[in-house]
């Protein structure tokens, strides 16, 4: 692994030291040993991806980048997206993420179930009818502000 | 006015010098082939975090998804001729390499998404760094800004 993982080269030390220790104990809750950087570096992991998805689908947008491949771009949302619930889940306030994430859990984990659904549809628009049926659903599907507005910390 | 006029002027000779490849300027060509491997990266880091068991597993299908969905635009990303960002000239000079390194990046990957898909992610990683041949092409073609 080192030789793919910046700053995680430790990361098959890991998997035989810890994991040999810890691996199929069934008395650990499921987050037991993720400590708490690492639960917040892995949500930002799933959310930095959506950033550089929606910039890549924004440039074909603006006509700037050619929009054959939009919809391979709006499936790697669209997978994604599906994967932030998980990566929610562990309470570990921190990183961008205000504490009502998990105070508003409902709210939160609602929003997210929709951005799924949105970019799903988003996907199967871009597939079947290209740059031009996507774009006016893009604005609506990507509900990633109005969440960020209520939920995220804006930090320098 | 001038500069509305200047700034067509200069549009129409970019729009001249526009490689064959699309209307992409270079700049915007750059900054999308990093959407892309930036994209990896962090889908890489946090299958890595899996890998070490820092992280539950239950996304692991989800990331080799992406990551093969992502490796399979790089190429095309590339065939622009837009020398920048920390790409070295080499990519395009010696485009028969880079291109067959990409496509085996690129059919790897395809593999492991689909090896997981049919028969569970266990199966799947059992390749995964030889699939993962980043560090191979970087060490090549990428000249790393600190
Ligand atoms: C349901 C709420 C929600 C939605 C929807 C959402 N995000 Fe986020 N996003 C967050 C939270 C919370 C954080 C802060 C995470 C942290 O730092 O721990 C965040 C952080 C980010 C970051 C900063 C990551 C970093 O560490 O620099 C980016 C980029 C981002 N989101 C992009 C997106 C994009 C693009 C979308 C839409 C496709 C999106 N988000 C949709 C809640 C959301
Ligand atoms: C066949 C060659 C090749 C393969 C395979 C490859 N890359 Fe790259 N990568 C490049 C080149 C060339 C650049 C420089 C692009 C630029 O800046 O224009 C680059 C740049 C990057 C960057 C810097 C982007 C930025 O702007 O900050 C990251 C991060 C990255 N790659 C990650 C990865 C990861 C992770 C993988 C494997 C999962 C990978 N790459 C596979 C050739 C490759």
């Amino acid at each position: 692994m080192i030789l793919l993982l910046r700053n995680r080269s430790a990361a098959l030390l890991k998997l035989t030291l810890v994991g040999a220790a810890f691996m199929g104990t069934s008395l650990l809750p499921v987050n037991a040993f993720a400590d708490d950087q690492e639960v917040i570096d892995y949500r930002e992991h799933v959310m930095k991806t959506m950033g550089e998805q929606v910039a890549a689908m924004n440039q074909m947008r603006q006509a700037k980048i050619a929009p054959e491949n939009l919809a391979v771009h709006a499936e790697i949302l669209a997978v994604t997206a599906a994967t932030a619930k998980n990566a929610f889940t562990p309470r570990v306030v921190g990183g961008k993420a205000k504490a009502e994430v998990w105070a508003n859990w409902q709210d939160f984990s609602k929003r997210l179930n929709e951005l799924v659904a949105a970019t799903a549809d988003l996907a199967k628009t871009a597939k079947q009818g290209g740059l031009a049926a996507a774009a006016p659903k893009m604005e609506s599907a990507l509900t990633c502000k109005g969440c960020h507005d209520v939920y995220r910390e804006e930090k320098k | 006015m001038m500069r509305a006029t200047r700034a067509a002027a200069f549009g129409a000779a970019a729009i001249m010098l526009m490689p064959a490849a699309g209307h992409a300027d270079g700049k915007e060509t750059i900054e999308y082939r990093q959407h892309i491997m930036k994209t990896l990266n962090e889908q890489s880091a946090a299958l890595g975090q899996i890998l070490s068991t820092t992280i539950p597993g239950d996304n692991t299908a989800a990331h080799l998804e992406a990551i093969a969905l992502a490796a399979s635009l790089a190429l095309k990303a590339f065939e622009a001729k837009a020398p920048g960002g920390e790409a070295k000239p080499e990519v395009w000079s010696n485009w028969a390499d880079f291109s067959k390194r990409m496509n085996d990046f690129s059919r790897k990957t395809a593999e492991m998404a689909k090896i997981s898909r049919e028969q569970g992610t266990d199966a799947a990683l059992a390749n995964v760094v030889d699939a993962l041949s980043c560090k191979g092409c970087h060490d090549v073609y990428r000249a790393e800004k600190k």
